[in-house]
């Protein structure tokens, strides 16, 4: 089932987004190696959100193919990628609002177990893990916006990813909070998760991450160690404007 | 916190297990037979309420056509039964099984559909279905089908000197109805519908098949409320278009559970157990010249719940047991 593990866990080959006149992307190659720890980041508008509903599967892309584990699923629609170990959270919480938190958990489990007294045992073993079994019974919707985000992290983690995508998880949280969150992120990983995040602010990924992607209008600007890319002055000026790349 | 979830599930199923042998006791005290019908109708209602909301209060596809798959199970029990003489029992289970297979067809254009243009669709294809079915010769046209009395029997479902045997049969409609749901609440199914109807694209990055789930929901739920529409035609014995597939069943198949508790295991029978006794009151208080008294009445309850208990009458026994539901 699974390929051989030299070749990378994701790979996105010539890929191309248009909404009508705007090219969302254009031209996206990159690969993700299992177990890494990759950052995509970019300024408003670079064409983040679209590239990782791309991989989530949420569209099919206009033009270029996605390979999962060796197997190419550009046509396949979200829930056929989740069974193949794609798990994502989103910018906006999704929770279920009118189920408890384990309820949540427990439909991410279901798509490996389908005895639900075991899929019930998963979801709490993922709850512990996110730190949120306190909070089992409680009503999604009566959670704080900190423990939402870990919620869509362990709903995530209950399907069982090879890889998973995380989308602003530590966007908006306090610094406490964006703490506990990179934490978590490390433990995931130690897991052999392998981890996509898309994110915004650059002092918590950077640290975080074995490599960055920064994307622009749709484009990949560079790629590669945070240090390296950080210092880079094309990203840079695709940040903060022309008139602060000067003497980079 | 496993066994929280266990002792619930419990609790609930000993319940109904009080409540049916209450119900099947009643007729020792009630000897009337205008009181009987009502339970008989309540029971009824309470099984389709039921059955409604698998589709719609799980699932949360807002359906208000139903009545066409209650005149679909009235119209082929019955006219199995006058036609080629095939017994009510097996016209039951065709009937079921023939509605499940058209909300399946109907639901492969209409889940596409979001919110009201769902809700819409639903409402314009049981319309439709009405008008077809006033127009076929064949099944009787708008005068209905006259379904004969061959004396009392059980075989034939069948019964006019006494109620009670049609009592018996709806309270094991509305058991079954409701074990159905108990069972699926704590099923795979149960749990895709509720994250189907809180948020479709979360559902679908979990790998749940948001279509597939509707379509088995819709199937469930039709098959359910048919063979509520195939008793009503023998409790009846005399059935026409517009008295089995009338916009007023869709109506009185989602009101009782909006009442009770939308997505609730009890909101649908305790809907029921008020609605449906209110409604044959009024009627029968006002008299034939206050038609559509029943509706003001229960149109202003409607209205007075959704104000003071959005989530219907249940969440009233839930906050007194506390946060646990």
């Amino acid at each position: 089932m699974t390929a051989p593990l030299e070749t990378p866990l994701l790979e996105t080959r010539g890929v191309w987004q248009r909404f009508g006149g705007l090219v969302a992307n254009s031209d996206v190659s990159i690969s993700v190696g299992r177990g890494e720890i990759v950052g995509l980041i970019g300024p408003n508008g670079a064409g983040k959100s679209t590239l990782f509903n791309l991989i989530a599967g949420v569209l099919p892309p206009t033009q270029g193919s996605i390979i999962f584990d060796g197997e190419d699923v550009t046509k396949l629609p979200a829930a056929e990628r989740c069974q193949r170990g794609v798990g994502r959270t989103f910018q906006v919480v999704k929770s279920f609002e009118t189920m408890t938190v384990i309820d949540n958990v427990i439909v991410g489990a279901l798509i490996r177990n389908t005895k639900m007294r075991i899929a019930r045992q998963k979801a709490y073993e993922v709850l512990e893990f996110c730190g949120l079994a306190a909070r089992a019974e409680k009503l999604a919707a009566d959670l704080v916006p900190s423990e939402k985000r870990r919620l869509e992290v362990a709903r995530a983690l209950a399907t069982e990813p090879k890889l998973l995508l995380l989308d602003e998880v530590l966007t908006g949280l306090t610094p406490v909070e964006a703490q506990t969150g990179v934490e978590l992120v490390r433990k995931v990983r130690a897991t052999g998760i392998t981890v996509l995040m898309v994110e915004h602010v650059m002092e918590i990924v950077m640290p975080l991450v074995d490599r960055a992607i920064v994307l622009n209008l749709g484009k990949v600007l560079v790629e590669g160690k945070p240090t390296e890319v950080v210092r880079n002055p094309e990203v840079i000026t695709a940040y903060l404007g022309d008139r602060h790349a000067v003497g980079a | 916190m496993d066994s929280h979830f266990a002792q619930r599930r419990r609790r609930d199923l000993i319940m109904a297990g009080c409540f049916t042998v209450l119900a099947a006791l009643a007729p020792l005290f009630v000897k009337d037979v205008y009181v009987q019908n009502i339970m008989v109708l309540t029971l009824m209602y309470a099984a389709l309420s039921q059955s409604w909301n698998i589709l719609s209060g799980y699932c949360g596809q807002i359906s208000l056509g139903h009545a066409l798959y209650f005149g679909l199970g009235a119209y082929t029990t019955a006219l199995l039964f006058t036609k080629f003489g095939v017994l009510p029992w097996f016209g039951m289970l065709a009937g079921g099984a023939i509605s499940a297979v058209i909300a399946m067809a109907l639901g492969y254009p209409c889940f596409r559909l979001r919110g009201h243009y769902f809700v819409i669709a639903t409402i314009v294809i049981a319309e439709i279905a009405l008008l077809l079915i006033q127009n076929w010769d064949w099944a009787g046209a708008a005068l209905g089908i006259d379904i004969p009395v061959r004396g009392d029997s059980w075989l034939k479902f069948q019964f006019t000197r006494s109620k009670l045997p049609y009592f018996y049969f709806a309270l094991a409609l509305a058991c079954v109805a409701w074990f159905v749901t108990w069972w699926l609440e704590d099923s795979k199914w149960g749990f895709w519908w509720r994250a189907v109807k809180d948020n479709p694209d979360a559902a679908e990055s979990l790998g749940v098949v948001v279509f597939n789930s509707k379509m088995g929901a819709a199937a469930v739920s039709a098959f359910l409320v048919a063979v509520g529409g195939s008793f009503y035609a023998q409790f009846v014995s005399y059935i026409d278009p517009e008295s089995v597939m009338g916009f007023q069943f869709s109506l009185l198949m989602a009101l009782p559970a909006v009442l009770g508790g939308i997505g609730t295991l009890w909101g649908p029978v305790l809907g029921a157990v008020i609605l449906i006794p209110l409604t044959e009151l009024t009627r029968s208080f006002v008299g034939g010249s206050g038609r559509g008294v029943d509706l003001i009445v229960y149109g202003a309850l409607i209205v007075a719940i959704s104000l003071a208990l959005p989530r219907g009458l249940v969440s009233v026994f839930s906050l007194r047991k506390g946060a646990a539901r």
